[in-house]
């Protein structure tokens, strides 16, 4: 029983109907599962669905009994366990508001174009910065800026898919 | 093709549900239904004394028949006196739809008279909940209640219907589903590499027994024909829970009793000590377990049933099998026969002998008295005297409960109600006069204990409404019994709040009811007054005034092991009840 706790990305594909989240939220509060984050949004205006992802731990025990609970509310079409498939691509996105005095400005700029990153927003004294990637890339990230004043910043939850023909069904 | 109102789309589509009985109490937000049901004559509604009643009535209704049952409750008060029952039957897996009335749609969320957010509320409790905000939508979300209450695992689903949607008018197309349920199909065909890998086991094994749960009754009495042929063709002993007994007859020389917390010392060595356990439809629930870690060590585990959230949730098994019980028990029977796989006695005299030795140990024995009724001699009269007319048995929750599954010999399915997963003390008596509705010309009796029956005595108002000849049978110890035990055996005998001070004279009561009362205090005076009880015609509260000290054995004392019961009132707990012991209920 003392197995070890791994994590998981739950893709999974509901109606988009009211109260459909909290049934999905509230089944992992009530059975006391973790969600280490959660990101949704509708991807089919035309049959009304929308798909969730959730990124979860727990042994091997707990993840199928997440598994089967979740495939056991009857809003839920189909549920894809993406970290079990061969290969997948998960990415977050985050905004960061930085705080640039004029003279640090072109270091600067110079080193998130490297890093890949997007200025979306320059004035006097503020840069507001995007950039999408997986949540060991943000970090990096956030390293990257850790002698930079940040402001505010705001991340999303993950969002992945596997490659291939391993694709979640409607 | 009629345009109807929302209130008359709901008679239409529990018409075409063929639901001829419903559960319910009326207020503001569900009127304009009401006044369709007065206007109509193929549903009969029965006016119960509050809403938990209601859905414990429906459960009792749908347990004894297999068939859904309907709830029918105002917005608000209406609505959250329901919770208990919800979750009751959510537990127990008994299909139920409940319509609640909501606050008209337009002042949803303004915390108006009446409101409470239902849906919200019973979302963890129910199998599916709606709110229907759309007339046009009415009738799909009633039918698919219905089919999602019954298919599947069974459990209840709730309807909310704000008043407006009442009466706004829509066109009823017939029994036709929401178009988003369509795809919500309950897979009920097994794998047939599993069958293969089950009859291996089988036949591989030496000291087998099945372990048999409520799963085969909710299958429908086909399983109960397949699962005796099953186990007439290997031979094997099995045991049963507290919701399953009945599955299997209990009167067969197979069956070793209830297993779990109050079960036999036979049925719960064998668990221990089997080396292939057979789950037909059960769930591997704590009182069944006890210490996981310590349960059934040296075991190969099939598990089969049609809930994969089951499987593997507190216990791993060795092979899942999926699917409807009755498919798989006729596949498995099937494969048997033609593959010419023999059960030889020999094989098993062995184990049999053990379980012989198990069953010498005589682990429901007590020791009888003649000055005090013993809760255990009250229950074996009532079984001998009543079982030729094949009685329906409902309970209420603790120490009483426990014992009728001990003594009470059920031989068919659903004739024994009970509340098992969520133990909702108050289940019984509105849970028989659920059963009586269904059944009007049977012997129904309400095995109770002083306490719990206080819990929904208000229904004695309602059995004399429609003149339900209900029995109620209280052993009356003056204590929560079990929770006297619990005290007894785990807090020093510190009988905190457990006496059971200023009870009513229930003679008088049942009187005020109009029905009979009935008081025994001797032993020699039980056999006249359960044959004095079946015999009147209309409703009785027999009081039966038991030993207070009696406590309930054999016992597994918490965080023990199957092999560590407590047999009588002389076993000691061995040495201190661990702190994780402690902390189980």
């Amino acid at each position: 029983m003392n197995e070890k706790n791994t994590k998981h990305i739950l893709s999974i594909m509901v109606d988009n109907e009211p109260g459909v989240l909290a049934r999905v939220v509230g089944l992992f509060s009530g059975r006391g599962y973790n969600i280490e984050s959660l990101s949704v949004s509708e991807v089919d205006s035309h049959k009304f669905l929308s798909r969730v992802t959730i990124v979860t731990s727990g042994t091997k025990l707990i993840v199928d009994q997440i598994k089967a609970q979740l495939g056991k509310l009857i809003p839920v079409h189909n549920l894809v366990d993406i970290s079990e498939l061969d290969s997948f691509i998960g990415k977050e996105l985050i905004l960061v508001k930085l705080n640039v005095k004029n003279k640090k400005k072109p270091d600067l700029k110079e080193k998130l174009k490297k890093f890949g990153a997007v200025i979306l927003l320059e004035s006097n004294h503020e840069f507001i910065v995007q950039y999408a990637g997986t949540p060991e890339e943000i970090t990096k990230l956030v390293k990257l800026l850790k002698n930079t004043k940040i402001i505010e910043q705001t991340r999303s939850g993950l969002v992945s898919m596997a490659t291939g023909t391993d694709y979640i069904k409607k | 093709m009629k345009n109807l109102t929302g209130a008359k789309i709901v008679i239409e589509s529990l018409i075409q549900e063929n639901v001829k009985v419903i559960f319910g109490y009326p207020g503001g937000a569900v009127l304009p239904i009401y006044d369709e049901l007065f206007k109509q004559k193929k549903i009969r509604h029965i006016l119960v004394r509050h809403e938990q009643a209601a859905v414990h009535a429906a459960e009792g209704y749908a347990r004894s028949t297999g068939k859904v049952g309907v709830v029918l409750v105002t917005s608000g008060p209406g609505a959250t006196n329901t919770v208990t029952g919800l979750t009751d039957a959510m537990m127990d897996s008994v299909p139920v739809v409940c319509l609640s009335g909501q606050v008209p749609t337009h002042m949803i969320g303004n915390d108006a008279f009446q409101e409470a957010d239902i849906v919200g509320i019973t979302r963890p409790c129910t199998k599916h909940n709606y709110l229907v905000k759309d007339v046009t939508k009415l009738a799909g979300a009633i039918h698919s209640a219905f089919f999602i209450a019954k298919n599947g695992r069974p459990g209840p689903v709730l309807v909310d219907i704000p008043k407006d949607i009442q009466t706004f008018k829509a066109i009823y197309k017939g029994k036709r589903l929401t178009k988003k349920i369509s795809y919500y199909k309950p897979s009920l065909e097994p794998a047939v590499d599993d069958i293969d890998k089950m009859t291996k086991f089988l036949s591989d094994s030496k000291k087998p027994i099945f372990y048999i749960g409520g799963g085969v009754i909710n299958s429908g009495s086909k399983a109960s024909v397949e699962l005796f042929k099953l186990m007439k063709k290997t031979g094997f002993p099995c045991t049963q829970t507290l919701m399953g007994l009945g599955a299997f007859p209990m009167s067969d020389k197979q069956f070793l009793g209830m297993l779990g917390m109050h079960g036999t010392y036979e049925a719960n060595m064998a668990m221990y000590n089997c080396d292939l356990m057979i789950c037909v439809g059960a769930r591997f629930d704590d009182r069944i377990t006890g210490k996981v870690s310590g349960f059934s060590p040296n075991s190969k585990k099939i598990h089969l049933d049609i809930d994969a959230s089951s499987f593997n949730k507190s216990v791993n098994v060795d092979l899942t099998v999926k699917g409807d019980l009755f498919k798989i028990l006729k596949l498995v029977n099937d494969k048997i026969s033609k593959t010419n796989i023999t059960f030889k006695n020999s094989k098993y005299t062995k184990w049999w002998n053990q379980i012989d030795k198990w069953r010498a140990r005589n682990c429901l024995k007590y020791k009888q008295s003649k000055k005090l009724i013993k809760p255990q001699y009250a229950l074996q009269r009532l079984n001998s005297l009543t079982k030729d007319l094949n009685p329906f048995i409902t309970t209420e929750v603790g120490q009483h409960q426990m014992w009728a599954a001990q003594f009470i010999e059920f031989n068919k399915p659903k004739h024994w109600m009970t509340s098992g997963g969520l133990g909702t003390m108050g289940y019984g008596l509105p849970a028989a006069l659920g059963v009586q509705i269904a059944h009007p010309k049977d012997l129904v009796i309400d095995v109770a204990g002083e306490a719990s029956i206080l819990m929904n005595i208000q229904e004695m108002s309602t059995i004399k409404q429609y003149r339900l000849p209900v029995k109620v049978f209280i052993l009356n110890n003056n204590y929560m019994g079990m929770v006297r035990q619990w005290q007894e055996l785990l807090h020093g005998n510190r009988l905190s709040e457990s006496y059971m001070e200023s009870l009513p004279d229930f003679v008088k009561l049942a009187e005020s009811f109009g029905a009979t009362g009935l008081r025994v205090e001797k032993p020699g005076d039980v056999d006249d007054a359960v044959k004095e009880m079946i015999n009147i015609k209309g409703a009785v509260i027999c009081d039966v005034v038991v030993d207070p000290n009696e406590n309930c054995f054999p016992m597994i004392p918490s965080g023990s092991t199957h092999n560590q019961m407590l047999l009588g009132p002389n076993d000691k707990v061995e040495g201190e009840i661990s702190e994780e012991g402690m902390v189980l209920v």
